[in-house]
């Protein structure tokens, strides 16, 4: 059997023989190739800055775990769960929490969180426009900026006030008997921008009903995925920001595989291409092929030999796919970010600067991988025609 | 002396009519020097393709070195080629982007043979058949001769017992063909590989030590 390096030296000689030709067929396969590597680069891009502008405008590191429902069982958030979460090395702070659905008397609903007022604090690091924080088993509340706006105003509720809020329930005949609760506001937290700013916090110090929620803080955006996926593993559900990276993610899978589908295209001729060029080759060396055989080749040193030109055609087309993507990268960023960034308006000026395409090292491996691949599947047929010439009749050719 | 190549009543028809062969029953011994001669059409490449192992017969049995040659199994074909026969084929047989040594060297490859022992033995070559000045050219850059030497050479790098030449002085002027034939018959005295030529030319009888006649796909007695 032959050794690989010789195989590489005798093909690499034979595929450059005829130069012209060898470099239109290795072109033809870096067309596509580029032609993949820069659509890709470019969703790859766009992910990015997308997946950036989410990370900007967004509280990532901030979850909410919730129980969750597998098939039709609930899984509840046990103190065990608790526990595995707050030992989470991902993870700075956890908060258990109920979350709570009250009426004002006057009929104006609002969200309620029942938690511990230190794990609160340590995962939303509270800071208070005016009055103070809960103290654990009491009556006391504090308002979100918005809602304390909307309960002054239009129910006159003000630090030091106590007020009443309601709970719907129903008594043994299913009527509505409403459980009233009596609360003392202690304090207003500062606008923040999110959700809390709609809330109200309580400190019961409830041990006996179960939790529907823990909040959690996690060390640093990278870490948010895993600590997810450890979340998940628990069987329950994670809630946050990092939802619309997913939600942004998956969207571009299909886009940029949609896209490389189209481009494609231009990858099948590539490869039609080095499968002309290889049977021509091939029939034009019929008689050497035969010679070959006589002085001892085997039909599979024949077949190696052929495959291994059409390996050395990939790798060619490969590289110079892969710099042809590049600057066909380059060119869509500087061309295409000026329309990109004027399209997306004023509010995305800060990305003025970032490049919309994303040359990956997944890109230029795939890119690789692509070509020779295609280059050994096109080269197949060629070879096995090569392999199993007949050597009397091959040498009797021409 | 042993029988380097028996053939008991070969038959080679192609499509339904043509019987190429038609019985053909020789015996060539270890060593010897044999010319294959006959009108064109007679057979002659059909029973070197036959012996050579390229070709399969339709009909009786051929011994190659005390092998009984069985042409449905492709391993002991390429193996009887690698290591028991040489070819030396008509003019342009050499591949042509490759330079002389590498031509020479080329069927030790497939013999799996390292390449620093590929290099000597290519040198050896070069050097008997009076070409070491040559080794580095392509076969388009060297004379119909010298092209011949690098084949003959070629043929005998493996050390085969046998070696088979098709016309090997073809296409090649009288003087030229005389100092082909010279070498081949020096290899044989020297080396004692066995030889089998085809040959048109009657200057090639000199120095054989048989002549076998074909016609019409029979040997002539
Ligand atoms: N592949 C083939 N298919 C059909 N007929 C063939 C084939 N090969 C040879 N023949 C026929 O077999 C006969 C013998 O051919 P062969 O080539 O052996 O003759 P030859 O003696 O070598 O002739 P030449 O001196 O012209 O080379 C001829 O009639 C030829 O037409
Ligand atoms: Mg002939």
């Amino acid at each position: 059997m032959v050794k690989m390096t010789d195989v590489a030296t005798i093909s690499f000689r034979q595929v450059t023989r005829k130069r012209l030709r060898f470099f239109l067929t290795v072109l033809g396969i870096a067309i596509g190739v580029a032609a993949v590597v820069g659509v890709v680069s470019l969703g790859e891009g766009v992910r990015s800055l997308s997946v950036e502008m989410i990370k900007d405008q967004s509280d990532l590191t901030l979850l909410e775990v919730n129980a969750d429902i597998r098939d039709g069982v609930t899984i509840p958030i046990t103190g065990q769960k608790i526990a595995d979460i707050q030992r989470d090395p991902g993870v700075v702070g956890a908060v258990p929490a109920r979350r709570i659905t009250y009426a004002t008397e006057r009929q104006t609903f609002l969200s309620a969180v029942d938690a511990g007022s230190a794990g609160m604090q340590s995962v939303f690091s509270l800071t208070y426009l005016d009055g103070r924080s809960v103290e654990t088993g009491t009556g006391e509340a504090v308002f979100g900026y918005d809602l304390a706006e909307t309960l002054r105003r239009y129910e006159g509720i003000r630090i030091g006030d106590r007020f009443t809020l309601l709970v719907r329930d129903y008594d043994e005949d299913g009527r509505p008997a409403d459980i009233r609760h009596e609360f003392l506001l202690t304090g207003v937290l500062r606008e923040r921008g999110d959700e809390l700013d709609r809330l109200m916090i309580t400190d019961t110090g409830n041990k006996d009903e179960p939790f529907d929620a823990v909040f959690v803080r996690v060390v640093s955006p990278d870490v948010v995925f895993p600590v997810v996926d450890r979340v998940e593993g628990l069987g329950l559900s994670a809630h946050g920001a990092f939802e619309q990276i997913r939600a942004v993610n998956k969207l571009f899978d299909i886009i940029v595989l949609v896209l490389s589908g189209f481009t494609g295209i231009s990858l099948v001729i590539g490869a039609l291409m080095i499968m002309n060029t290889m049977i021509i080759s091939v029939f034009e060396r019929t008689r050497e092929i035969g010679i070959s055989m006589a002085i001892g080749a085997s039909s599979g040193d024949i077949l190696r030999l052929i495959l291994s030109e059409c390996f050395i055609i990939g790798i060619a087309g490969g590289i110079i796919g892969n710099l042809l993507g590049i600057v066909f990268a380059g060119v869509i960023n500087s061309v295409g970010r000026n329309v990109v960034i004027a399209e997306l308006g004023a509010g995305f000026s800060g990305f003025a600067g970032a490049d919309i395409v994303l040359v990956t090292p997944g890109v230029i491996i795939s890119g690789m991988a692509i070509a020779i691949v295609l280059s050994l599947i096109s080269g197949i047929y060629p070879a096995l025609k090569a392999s199993r010439l007949h050597p009397a009749d091959a040498i009797r050719s021409l | 002396m042993a029988a380097i190549v028996r053939t008991e009543n070969l038959q080679k028809v192609f499509g339904r009519h043509v019987h190429a062969l038609d019985g053909i029953s020789i015996i060539v011994e270890e060593g010897e020097y044999v010319t294959v001669t006959g009108r064109s059409g007679s057979g002659k490449s059909t029973l070197m393709n036959i012996i050579g192992c390229l070709d399969q017969p339709t009909g009786g049995t051929v011994e190659i070195a005390g092998q009984n040659v069985d042409y449905s199994d492709p391993e002991q074909l390429v193996s009887l080629r690698r290591s028991k026969i040489g070819f030396i084929f008509q003019q342009f047989s050499l591949i042509p982007s490759m330079t002389a040594a590498e031509n020479i060297e080329y069927p030790l490859i497939f013999s799996g043979v390292p390449g620093s022992e590929r290099k000597r033995r290519t040198m050896d070559m070069l050097e008997l058949v009076g070409i070491l000045d040559r080794s580095d050219h392509l076969p388009g850059e060297l004379s119909g001769g010298q092209q011949q030497r690098v084949a003959i050479s070629r043929a005998l790098v493996a050390g085969p017992n046998l070696v088979l030449a098709d016309e090997p002085t073809g296409n090649l002027d009288s003087t030229t063909s005389n100092e082909i034939i010279t070498l081949l018959k020096q290899i044989n005295e020297e080396m004692g590989t066995t030889f089998l030529i085809v040959t048109h030319e009657p200057s090639i009888w000199f120095g054989t030590d048989r002549t076998i006649h074909l016609s019409d796909g029979k040997v002539v007695p």
